[in-house]
């Protein structure tokens, strides 16, 4: 009955006119950025953040999210129509996607992948719903501690699950923290790093940084070497399952909604990590592992439902610890703290309208989406068909003008270069950006935390081990970042499929 | 990946040199009480450990021929290097010359420079794009666009 209340309360504000806007604006540009190749869901709430400065927090931080969950939608088509991800998130969509459409069933692909990504999504809601408020009645108890072997915890596990070596991704992670830390020191506002700039004692922006790395960076990549892509050509016809589609799809679809959700849980998971779990899982289990990669449509389904149930279970973390588990939610957290609103237990109690209202929002959404995604398919596949040549200086212009508009600086413009540049140069090194942003934001946090924690404590480190959930994490921490000495973690480490296969 | 992972390492060598050098400049206090550099000085210090360790790692691997060449070979850097380029001049001249010049050049010259092509379609191109996102950001939005010497928009 509380939770239909608090439902209520959702509706009351997602309904409002400008909210459905906004709801409607972030599902659409989603969707759009999840069908180019080239800027992803990171990149994309980067560029919008400014557009929402004029709005209400709940319009805001319902447009962003819907970003994330809309793009998760869009990149399927580019995977199945085209073979190439729109977003990383969809790669594994394109091994039986793409045959799919070779073999004349596009439609169907793409329908199973929509109402997959709708049946899915719903259901990641109704758990983020039936989840969130006993979690944040837990975390209200959290001290210091708890929340420093948290953060620890969250970033390990992301470097766990990270693209090849972990000791280039905790450079990153530990380059992130020191990012995170200039400007003013917290506790005495002593300047730390800042150059004697005065654009420097409010910290780097996270804007700049993930424009940088996400953004120019991929521009610099594409126009590297000649772009190429040709969209398969075949009437999209049927866009309905067939009984025989769905019969096949039932099983994979509730699998890859509990893996996803679960998962998305989970720092560091998220959409990208279980889409390919549930690919294998669903392969492994099936009675004809045979036709994966030829055209199965559980290949589809199973991968396409666990991405969007992702996005429901990353909110859990940040919702109701402030802790970001992915990039993602990251930029959601500086989202939400450009609107004034700090993301933790207490968001439910001081901010019932904008916790239940995102919430709300996030059905709409997956309303708007499924009628986005399906009658609307041609208009998707027109977009496909803008050349690079056209799109890529019109991702910089939004980059530059995003970026401006942010802070009126053109300091951070030139930071954006700077890290457009450091960003190239990582990917061409083999280093990867997820955990240099999440240590960035997280770097404050932790710092702030473990100097409590040590003031509490008079300088005793055994604070972190005679609670027992820092104690817990602690541990799991340890294990994860030794687990590379252990032969068979090692082994298992190496068998994650990577982010960075796009 | 030998070589790259020897420069990398040394970068970030460095790197966590300076920043270790600038925490313990700052001050590390005490475990009771720490310090503006207490944070800054220990994750230098991890920097400099994981990029001693990624030294080893490397030194140890065998030197395959011409990996350095496969990373950069095919690389336009041609391309690159002018976008690199334009982006600055942009930041550059950005108060001074407007919002409205300067995204107009610099819009022309990545529709015309990088991927050529008709002098038609990337002026065009060009001033439609700058008028939109003018219209959008500074009269929808209310962004503080510079107007600049030449006192347009």
């Amino acid at each position: 009955m509380e939770l239909l209340n608090y439902l209520s309360i959702g509706l009351s504000v997602a309904l409002q006119p400008v909210n459905l806007f906004y709801c409607f604006a972030g599902v659409f540009i989603g969707t759009l950025i999840g069908v180019l190749p080239g800027i992803g869901p990171v990149g994309a709430m980067s560029l919008l953040l400014p557009t929402t400065f004029k709005a209400t927090p709940e319009a805001a931080i319902i447009m962003l999210a819907g970003i994330y969950y809309g793009a998760m939608y869009g990149g399927s088509t580019t995977s199945i129509l085209v073979n190439i991800p729109g977003e990383a998130a969809s790669v594994v969509t394109c091994l039986d996607g793409y045959q799919m459409a070779r073999k004349g069933r596009a439609g169907p692909a793409l329908g199973m992948a929509a109402f997959g990504s709708f049946i899915a999504g719903t259901l990641s809601i109704v758990g983020l719903m039936i989840l969130a408020p006993p979690l944040s009645q837990f975390a209200i108890k959290f001290g210091p501690p708890e929340y420093f072997t948290l953060m620890v915890l969250g970033l390990t596990i992301l470097i766990y699950l990270a693209h090849g070596s972990m000791s280039k991704a905790l450079l990153m992670a530990a380059f992130g923290v020191v990012l995170g830390l200039i400007g003013l020191d917290s506790i005495n506002a002593r300047p730390r790093f800042t150059f004697e700039r005065m654009e420097l004692m409010d910290g780097v922006g996270l804007v700049p940084i993930v424009m940088g790395l996400f953004g120019i960076s991929e521009v610099l990549l594409n126009i590297e070497q000649a772009f190429r892509r040709e969209i398969f050509e075949t009437k999209i016809r049927g866009l309905l399952p067939t009984a025989k589609d769905w019969k096949d799809s039932t099983g994979p679809l509730a699998r890859g909604s509990l893996i996803g959700f679960f998962l998305g849980i989970l720092p560091g998971g998220g959409a990208v990590i279980s889409s390919f779990i549930s690919y294998a899982i669903e392969k492994r289990f099936s009675k004809h592992p045979e036709q994966f990669g030829k055209g199965a449509i559980e290949g589809v389904a199973g991968p396409e439902s666990a991405n969007n149930a992702a996005t429901g279970g990353a909110f859990i973390p940040l919702m109701t610890l402030g802790i970001p588990p992915n990039v993602v939610m990251a930029m959601l957290l500086g989202a939400f703290m450009v609107h004034g609103v700090q993301p933790g237990p207490l968001m439910m109690k001081q901010n019932p309208g904008l916790f239940w209202g995102v919430i709300a929002s996030m059905y709409i959404g997956n309303f708007m989406l499924l009628i986005l995604n399906l009658p609307l398919i041609s208009i998707w596949v027109q977009v496909l068909r803008v050349p690079y040549k056209i799109l890529f200086p019109l991702i910089l212009l939004f980059c530059l003008i995003g970026v401006y508009s942010v802070s009126n600086a053109v300091f951070d413009i030139y930071i954006m270069i700077l890290f457009g540049i450091v960003g190239y140069l990582m990917k061409k090194f083999d280093y990867e950006g997820a955990p240099l942003v999440l240590a960035f934001v997280l770097g404050p946090l932790l710092e702030n935390n473990l100097r409590k924690s040590l003031i509490m404590s008079q300088g005793d480190f055994s604070i972190f081990f005679t609670r027992p959930l820092s104690a817990v994490s602690l541990v799991l921490a340890l294990l994860l970042l030794v687990s590379p000495l252990i032969p068979w973690m090692g082994k298992k480490r190496a068998e994650i499929p990577k982010e960075e296969i796009s | 990946m030998k070589k790259q992972d020897i420069i990398s390492s040394l970068f970030w060598m460095v790197i966590g040199a300076g920043v270790c050098y600038g925490g313990y400049d700052l001050e590390l206090g005490t475990l009771r009480d720490p310090g503006s550099g207490f944070m800054f000085f220990w994750v230098g210090i991890i920097m400099m450990g994981l990029s001693l360790s990624l030294l080893i790692r490397a030194m140890r691997e065998k030197s395959k021929t011409g990996e350095m060449k496969l990373i950069w070979s095919e690389v336009q850097w041609k391309k690159i290097l002018s976008v690199i380029i334009a982006l600055f001049l942009y930041a550059y001249a950005f108060n001074t010359l407007g919002f409205i010049f300067c995204t107009t050049i610099i819009l022309i010259f990545l529709f015309k420079a990088v991927e050529p092509q008709r002098w038609s379609v990337a002026v065009l191109g060009a001033i439609l794009s700058t008028l939109s996102a003018y219209l959008v950001f500074q009269l929808w939005l209310g962004s503080q666009l510079p107007k600049g010497l030449l006192n347009i928009g």
